[in-house]
C-alpha cells in the first residue's frame, strides 16, 4: 500500500542516512514524484545533506522530479526487444502521443518512458501500461491500446 | 510454525512433507515464470484453481504454480503429473478439458501438445522435445518441482538439509576447499573463481563481514537471475547461508533491481518464511551460527550491477563505483570484508555441497566447470531459458536447442554478455561456451544473455544501440567513460547516418583501447567491447556504410528510403492509417504516396502492407 | 610516528609515509605525473584519469589512477611508459576537445603531447573535475553544491538549481576551478575552437625528460600541485 503521509514514510528511519533510497522509493510510489518540500524534509529527518538527497533523486531512473501523467507507458528497449522491433514501437507511441520519452502529454494523461530491460525478453517487444505487461507488441496493437485508453478517458470526463 | 531448533527436527519435517506430497493423486503444474507471465499464465492458473477447487478439499489433486520452465516461446506451459504430459500455449478456455480429460482420465489432448515444426510430430513430454533433451537442466529442472511461493516443497525435496549437513559435519575451510575444487566461477559475468573469493574474504582481518547476492541483472536480454529468484528463492538463500558460514559473515543482503517487483516481493517473502522456520536468525538449527538477510531494492541504474556501485547504493548513496586497488573482499560494504556473488553462483552452492565437487567439475571444460543458464532471445525460434554444460557450442545452442532462425532470414550473429560483451558471427558458432574461449574471440560468456541476430540486423546499429545504452547508464564520474563513450557514439552515429569518414574506424579502435585501459570501473572498461567486436567480425558492414553510404541490412534510417510501388498499391489505406508521422497520403482505391520529408523510416507501414507494395531501397 | 614504506617509481627508490598516494609520493620526489582533479588538501576523486600509471604485479602491468592508489611496501610503479603516455595523451585529447576554453586544459594537452584533436570541438563550461564540490564539502563543510544527474547529463548544481542561503560566497569553488582562466589568446567563440599549441617551447623541455618535473610553466597553468604553495 502506498504511503499517504511523509510521516509514515519516515517512521523508523530517522537519522539513518543509509535508508535514503528506500525512503525515496516510498515517496515516489506514494506521490508519483519527489517534490522539493519532500526532499527538504527527508534531508532534515534522515540527516543527509540536501545536495546529497537531490543528487540521489536525480541519479536513479526510478525517481521523477516532476509529476507524472495519469497513465505510465513504458516501452522496453532491451537488446532482445530491440532486434524484434522495439524502436518501431517507440516511434508509434511517441508519434501517437506527440511526446518524447520521459515526457508527459500536455493533457497530463500519459507519461512515456523507456526502460533498458524488464526481464521478459523471450516475448518481446514488451510495453507496460500502468503496471500491466503487454507482450509481443506491434505498432498496430500499441495504437489500438492507446486509442482505447484515450476513449475511456474522454468518456469519463464527459460523464464526470 | 515453531522454529526448527535442531537438525533432527528438520529431518522429521522433511519426511512428513515428502509423505504428504506423495499422497497427491495428480498435480497440475503451471509455469509462472517471467515469459509465461507476459503471455497470460495468471488467467490460466486462476481458471485451474477454480476448476480444481472441489479437489482442493480432499487434497488429492494439487495445483502448483512454479518458476520458469524455460520454454518461454511456447508459454503458457502446463504440466500434468504423474503422466508427465506437457501442454503448450494453454489458454484459460482449455482448462476445463485439461482437468476432465487429462487429470481425471489420463487422456492426452493432442492439439495442446508441442509440435516439432520440422517433422510435424507431437511430443508428449519434455524429454521428447529437442529443446529440453539437449540441455542439462541442473538448476532449471528444480523449478517444476517447487511451488515458488511456498517453502514446504523446497523442504520436502531436501531443501536446507544440505545446510544442516554443512553446519554439522564441515569446517568452514572444508566448504571453501570444496567450492574451490568444484571450479565454480562467478556467473554474473566476471567469471572469478568463487572459492578463491571466499578464501580471500575469510582471510581478511575483521569480525564484521557481509555476503551479498547481486540480483541487479541489468544486461538487456537477460532474465536468468529473475527466474531463479522468483522460481526457487530458497535455493539462493541456502547458498548464501552456506557461504556466510564458510566466510564468517552474520549479515547478508539481496540487492534486487528496481525493475523486478515480482522478484523483490518473492525474495522478501522467502526471507520471511526462512525466518519463520528458523533458517535465518539466531542459532540456526541449534548450530550456534547466526545469520540474517535484508532484501534491498535498487533505484534503477545499470551501473549498480558493478559490485562497488552496488555497495554504495546499499549505503544509501549514488551508484558510483570506487577504485578497486583495494579489493571488496577486504574492504567492501561499509568498508568491511564483503563477498558479493551473482544469484546463479549462489544457487549452485547447495548442489555442489550436496553432490560433491567432482560431480560439478565433471561437467564443462578444463577452465569452465558446471552448467550455465542462458537467456536465448532475439531472432530465433525457441526463445527461452536454456541450461547447458559449459563447453557446449554456440551452434548447438542456437540451432539445435534454439531451433535456428525465427523466420526466413538467416542467422547472422549472436550477441553475448550484454553491453559488456561482444558479437560473434555465425561462422564462429563452433566456439564453445567457455569463459576463456569466448574472451579470446573478443566476446564473453557474460551473465547469460544471448541475443540472436539475423540478416536484417545491422551490426553498426547494434554497436550504436549499446553505446547509447552505456552513455545513458554511465555514472559519469570518469573522463574515459563519460566523454570517451560519448565520442564513440558520436562517430558511430555519423557512420549510421552516412557521414562516416575512412579514418574513423582506426580512431574507434584507438579510443576503444584507451577506454578499456583507463576507465575506473568494469562498466567503462568493457564499454568499447560491442564496438570492437563488431569492428573485428563485421568490418565490411562498417565499410559499406562509410564507402558506399549503404546499410547492407536495410536498417539505418538515414541510408534507406521507403517508396510505394504504384503498380502493386491497391489504395487500401492501411499504411496511411498506420503511419504515426502522417507521411502517407492518397485517396481510397488509388495508389498512395510517401512524403519523403515527413517519413521517419520507422518501417511501420511496410509491416502493415499486405500487397508488398512498399519498397525499401 | 608515521610508518614509512619503500617503493619503486620509474626505477627510483622512493620512501613515503603510509597513507600517501602514489601521485603525491611521486610529485614529492620530482617525478611529473600530470593531473587535473587532484588538489593537495582535498580528498582524491580519481575521475580525470590523467594521473594513470602502470602498477607491476606478478609480471603483469595494470593501469590505474595514482591519486587513489595508496603506497605499499615493494610496490613497483611506472609512470611514463610509451603506453601510459599514449593513453594519457588520448585522455587529454578528449578533455581539450570538450573544453578548449580553459588555459589549464590547453596546458595539460600540451604537457601530455597532444598534437592534434580528432574530435569536433565542443565548448563546455565545466569538465566535471569535482574540485569545487570537494572544496565546498571539505574546506567549509557547507555542501552547497554537488554533482547532479548521471552519465552525459551529469553536471554541477545547487539543490534545485538555486544557491542556498548557507552558501557564504567564499569563492573557494571559483578559485579552484580550471575553467576560470581562458587561453592566452583569449576566449574562443563557437566555431573558433582550436588546440592552442602555444607552449610548444615548453613541450620541447618536457619531451626530453618526460617524467621529470622541471617546474614547467605549464604547471602554473593547470595548478599543478608543485606550484600550489
Amino acid at each position: 500500500m502506498s504511503a499517504t503521509s511523509l510521516e509514515e514514510v519516515l517512521e523508523g528511519r530517522r537519522s539513518q542516512p543509509q535508508q535514503l533510497i528506500e525512503v525515496l522509493q516510498d515517496v515516489q510510489e506514494g506521490w508519483g514524484y519527489i517534490s522539493q518540500p519532500a526532499m527538504i524534509a527527508i534531508s532534515q529527518e534522515l540527516g543527509v545533506p540536501l545536495i546529497e538527497v537531490y543528487r540521489v533523486a536525480s541519479f536513479y531512473k526510478a525517481f521523477s522530479l516532476v509529476p507524472r501523467g495519469k497513465h505510465l507507458i513504458t516501452v522496453c528497449m532491451g537488446t532482445a526487444c530491440h532486434v524484434r522491433g522495439a524502436p518501431r514501437l517507440g516511434d508509434q507511441v511517441t508519434g501517437q502521443l506527440q511526446v518524447e520519452p520521459g515526457g508527459t502529454t500536455s493533457d497530463g494523461l500519459f507519461t512515456v518512458e523507456t526502460v533498458n530491460c524488464l526481464g521478459a525478453c523471450a516475448l518481446g517487444p514488451v510495453v507496460v501500461l500502468d503496471g500491466v505487461y503487454h507482450s509481443q507488441m506491434t505498432p498496430r496493437k500499441a495504437r489500438r491500446l492507446i486509442e482505447s485508453l484515450r476513449e475511456t478517458e474522454s468518456r469519463e470526463t464527459v460523464s464526470a | 510454525m515453531p522454529k526448527l531448533a535442531a537438525m533432527e527436527e528438520l529431518e522429521q519435517l522433511r519426511a512428513s512433507l515428502a509423505a504428504d506430497r506423495a499422497r497427491a493423486s495428480a498435480t497440475v503444474i503451471v509455469c509462472g515464470g517471467p515469459g509465461c507471465q507476459a503471455s497470460g499464465c495468471r488467467e490460466v492458473a486462476e481458471a485451474l484453481r477454480e476448476e480444481l477447487s472441489p479437489d482442493a478439499l480432499t487434497g488429492s489433486v494439487r495445483l502448483r504454480v512454479t518458476g520458469c520452465h524455460g520454454f518461454c516461446e511456447q508459454g503458457p506451459l502446463v504440466l500434468v503429473e504423474p503422466h508427465d504430459i506437457l501442454y503448450c500455449r494453454v489458454e484459460p478456455g482449455d482448462v476445463g478439458e485439461i482437468v476432465s480429460a487429462t487429470v481425471r482420465n489420463g487422456t492426452v489432448i493432442e492439439r495442446l501438445l508441442y509440435m516439432d515444426p520440422a517433422s510435424g510430430k507431437r511430443a508428449r513430454s519434455e524429454q521428447e522435445i529437442p529443446f529440453y533433451r539437449l540441455q542439462d537442466r541442473v538448476l532449471l529442472a528444480l523449478h517444476r518441482e517447487v511451488d515458488s511461493a511456498s517453502i514446504a516443497d523446497y523442504i520436502a525435496l531436501g531443501g536446507y538439509s544440505t545446510l544442516a549437513k554443512v553446519l554439522r559435519d564441515y569446517e568452514p575451510e572444508q566448504v571453501i576447499r570444496q567450492i574451490t575444487q568444484s571450479g565454480l566461477r562467478g556467473r554474473g559475468g566476471g567469471g572469478f573463481p568463487t572459492g578463491r573469493k571466499w578464501a580471500s574474504c575469510r582471510a581478511a582481518p575483521g569480525d564484521e563481514k557481509y555476503v551479498i547476492c547481486n540480483a541487479d541483472e541489468g544486461d538487456p536480454g537477460a532474465y536468468m537471475d529473475r527466474s531463479l529468484l522468483e522460481g526457487n528463492p530458497h535455493l539462493v538463500l541456502e547458498g548464501m547461508l552456506i557461504g556466510a558460514w564458510a566466510i564468517g559473515a552474520e549479515r547478508g543482503y539481496i540487492y534486487v533491481r528496481n525493475e523486478y517487483p515480482a522478484a523483490l516481493e518473492r525474495s522478501r517473502r522467502a526471507v520471511e518464511q526462512a525466518r519463520e522456520y528458523g533458517f535465518l536468525g539466531e542459532d540456526i538449527l541449534g548450530s550456534g551460527f547466526s545469520f540474517d538477510i535484508d532484501v534491498a531494492r535498487g533505484g534503477g541504474a545499470f551501473v549498480c550491477g558493478e559490485s562497488t556501485a552496488l555497495m554504495a547504493s546499499l549505503e544509501g548513496k549514488v551508484g558510483e563505483p570506487r577504485p578497486k586497488d583495494v579489493h571488496t573482499v577486504e574492504e567492501g560494504l561499509w568498508g568491511k570484508p564483503t563477498t558479493l556473488n551473482n544469484v546463479e553462483t549462489w544457487a549452485n552452492v547447495p548442489l555442489i555441497m550436496q553432490h560433491g565437487a567432482p560431480w560439478f567439475a565433471g561437467k564443462g571444460t578444463k577452465g569452465s566447470k558446471g552448467t550455465k543458464i542462458f537467456a536465448l532471445t532475439g531472432r530465433v525460434k525457441n526463445t527461452g531459458l536454456v541450461e547447458v554444460p559449459m563447453g557446449t557450442t554456440l551452434r548447438t545452442i542456437v540451432f539445435d536447442i534454439g531451433g535456428g532462425a525465427a523466420d526466413g532470414s538467416a542467422v547472422k550473429a549472436v550477441q553475448t554478455g550484454g553491453p559488456s560483451g561482444g558479437c560473434l558471427p555465425v561462422e564462429q558458432f563452433d566456439l564453445p561456451v567457455d569463459f576463456d574461449a569466448l574472451a579470446k574471440a573478443g566476446a564473453m560468456v557474460g551473465s547469460g544473455g544471448m541475443v540472436v541476430m539475423d540478416e536484417r540486423t545491422c551490426m553498426v546499429d547494434v554497436a550504436r544501440y549499446f553505446l547509447r545504452f552505456l552513455q545513458d547508464e554511465s555514472c559519469g564520474k570518469c573522463v574515459p567513460c563519460r566523454v570517451g563513450v560519448d565520442r564513440m557514439l558520436e562517430i558511430v552515429t555519423d557512420i549510421t547516418e552516412g557521414r562516416g569518414r575512412p579514418g574513423q574506424l582506426a580512431l574507434l579502435e584507438e579510443l576503444g583501447d584507451t577506454i578499456r585501459e583507463t576507465a575506473l570501473c568494469a562498466l567503462g572498461k568493457t564499454a568499447p567491447n560491442p564496438v570492437l567486436s563488431t569492428l573485428r567480425h563485421f568490418r565490411s558492414e562498417y565499410e559499406a556504410h562509410i564507402a558506399e553510404g549503404r546499410c547492407p541490412a536495410g536498417v539505418c534510417r538515414a541510408l534507406i528510403t521507403y517508396t510505394i510501388d504504384e503498380e502493386r498499391c491497391t489504395g487500401c489505406g492501411l499504411c496511411r492509417e498506420a503511419c504515426p508521422h502522417g507521411a502517407i497520403s492518397g485517396e481510397t482505391k488509388q495508389a498512395h504516396r510517401i512524403e519523403q520529408a515527413a517519413c521517419q523510416r520507422c518501417g511501420i507501414c511496410i509491416a502493415e502492407c499486405r500487397y508488398d507494395a512498399i519498397v525499401l531501397s | 610516528m608515521p610508518q614509512y614504506v619503500e617503493l619503486t617509481i620509474d626505477g627510483a627508490s622512493v620512501r613515503a609515509p603510509k597513507g600517501l598516494s602514489v601521485l603525491e609520493a611521486a610529485m614529492e620526489y620530482g617525478i611529473c605525473i600530470p593531473h587535473l582533479c587532484h588538489v593537495p588538501t582535498l580528498s582524491d576523486f580519481g575521475g580525470c584519469r590523467l594521473c594513470i600509471v602502470e602498477r607491476v604485479e606478478n609480471g603483469r602491468a595494470r593501469v590505474t589512477a595514482s591519486c587513489t592508489l595508496r603506497v605499499q611496501e615493494d610496490m613497483v610503479i611506472r609512470s611514463n611508459t610509451e603506453r601510459i603516455r599514449m593513453l594519457r595523451r588520448n585522455i587529454a585529447e578528449l578533455l581539450v576537445a570538450q573544453a578548449p576554453n580553459s588555459r589549464a586544459i590547453q596546458d595539460i594537452a600540451v604537457r601530455c603531447g597532444v598534437r592534434r584533436v580528432r574530435y569536433p570541438f565542443r565548448n563546455q563550461k565545466c569538465v566535471l573535475c569535482g574540485r569545487c564540490v570537494r572544496a565546498c564539502a571539505e574546506l567549509w563543510d557547507a555542501r552547497a553544491l554537488g554533482f547532479v544527474g548521471r552519465g552525459k547529463a551529469r553536471h554541477i548544481d545547487f539543490p534545485f538549481g538555486v544557491r542556498p542561503e548557507f552558501c557564504k560566497q567564499c569563492q573557494s569553488c571559483i578559485q579552484l576551478c580550471p575553467m576560470t582562466i581562458t587561453p592566452c589568446d583569449g576566449p574562443m567563440g563557437p566555431g573558433e575552437e582550436r588546440l592552442c599549441g602555444k607552449c610548444e617551447g615548453q613541450l620541447a623541455i618536457t619531451e626530453r625528460a618526460p617524467d621529470a618535473c622541471v617546474w614547467c610553466d605549464l604547471g602554473r597553468g593547470f595548478d599543478c600541485s608543485r606550484h600550489v604553495t
